[in-house]
């Protein structure tokens, strides 16, 4: 029978619709004064929907939400190089971006004049950029990722839009808060590697 | 919104305790930015992709009639806002200009993801203008590709911001004169013209001429 489909997707609908009334008659005030109502009313168990007030709630980003990207550099409490940057100036990000927004400049050592694997300058316009994240697929070092915050917006482009190196810079701690999962199941990765280097030194 | 509305009621004018409760005390600018802000129309139109983003935002979901920017107007005498929603190609670039004339003041511009501030992935296109503020001056620039509902909210509140800043006294169209209309551009004719693609074939399928003559001019 043509249409069923239809019938469902409706169905969830008006479920969706009827579930924001009951819900409001079934826990009453709670779901507006008690401490975790944002989240009772926005996340992903939520049931019904509702306008989410903006400013003061905010819908919580999935860990894969794609923006502008940044590098990550050590935690400023690391052991051995505090904020060093992760990044080794490859380029393969800056090959890769399809609408060709990255721009690097290795550096270099000022006693030998050989390449450095670190950036000397590395900007990104956010103007070109279509978020699609392919940079942080493809770097081998993990040292480019997507960020979250989508809060950017600007009176003039051509002063703030244009991001150098110093306002790409995170750490990784932050990458830690903002996509724990995934922060975690490339460190065993790395470290996986790095064992298996060493394995084979051995040998 | 709480603080705006501290700042509305908090004139630099001491007045006295007994008196707090009773007298509510502002400037003009205040109470006129103050209301400006919070009546923005927007203009409906869209280009691209980050209309539909505009869409979402327009629904019920996250309803800019927090904000008194529910009421799309269809057309450029009743709208305050233009938002330049997706890319901006060069065919499209004379109605926009000519749009934004027949705004009436005060009128104001967002651009609207990467296209609409700086081209975007076509910037390097044949038909596409990178950035809508080569012709028309841009108050707010909202990065993304696109910009998700909670941005583009983001970005209207800088744009009240922007508007709670400005002062009666210096705003441009409360002075003598006429304002001058922007330009309209007009398109030029192709790059290609296809009543040449026969001639074009031609010389494409001649194999490429590799005499010291014809490299010359080439290295220098």
């Amino acid at each position: 029978m043509y249409g069923l489909g239809i019938i469902k997707g409706l169905g969830i609908t008006i479920k969706h619709f009827a579930n924001t009334y009951v819900e409001d008659f079934k826990q009453g005030i709670k779901r507006y004064t008690a401490e975790d109502r944002f989240t009772a009313r926005q996340g992903l168990e939520a049931q019904g929907l509702f306008t989410v007030q903006y400013p003061e709630e905010k819908i919580a980003v999935p860990e894969r939400f794609r923006y502008i990207p940044f590098l990550v550099v050590n935690d400023d409490d690391h052991p051995d190089a505090p904020g060093q940057p992760w990044c080794t100036s490859c380029g393969i990000c800056s090959k890769v971006c399809p609408p060709q927004c990255i721009w690097i400049v290795r550096s270099t050592d000022p006693e030998t004049g050989r390449p450095k694997p670190e950036p000397q300058e590395f900007y990104i316009d956010i103007d070109i950029c279509m978020n699609c994240g392919y940079c942080a697929e493809f770097c081998p070092f993990d040292a480019i990722k997507m960020d979250h915050d989508y809060e950017i917006s600007s009176y003039d482009r051509t002063s703030a839009h244009i991001y150098d190196l110093q306002k790409l810079t995170k750490p990784l701690s932050y990458w830690r808060t903002i996509a724990p999962t995934r922060a975690e199941e490339e460190r065993t990765a790395r470290e996986a590697k790095e064992a298996a280097k060493a394995e084979k030194a051995k040998k | 919104m709480s603080n705006e509305a501290v700042s509305l009621h908090n004139p630099d004018y001491p007045v006295p305790e007994e008196l707090r409760h009773n007298i509510a005390i502002t400037t003009l600018d205040r109470i006129y930015n103050w209301s400006r802000a919070r009546s923005v129309w927007p203009m409906l139109f869209g280009l691209a992709c980050c209309a539909i983003e505009m869409i979402a935002t327009a629904a019920a979901r996250y309803d800019p009639a927090r904000f008194g920017m529910e009421v799309m107007r269809p057309s450029p005498r009743q709208a305050d806002l233009m938002i330049i929603a997706g890319t901006v190609t060069k065919k499209m670039v004379p109605q926009i200009v000519r749009l934004y004339n027949q705004m009436s003041e005060p009128r104001y511009v967002i651009a609207m993801g990467a296209c609409a501030s700086g081209g975007g992935p076509f910037k390097e296109g044949y038909s596409v203008v990178d950035g809508i503020d080569k012709f028309i001056p841009v108050d707010v620039y909202i990065p993304g590709c696109p910009p998700t509902p909670q941005a583009l909210l983001q970005g209207f509140i800088t744009l009240h911001e922007k508007i709670e800043g400005q002062s009666i006294t210096t705003v441009p169209w409360y002075r003598k004169g006429e304002g001058e209309a922007i330009p309209v551009p007009v398109l030029g004719p192709d790059l290609i013209d296809p009543r040449q693609t026969a001639l074009i074939r031609n010389v494409a399928s001649q194999p490429p001429d590799t005499s010291d003559a014809a490299q010359e001019p080439a290295t220098d």
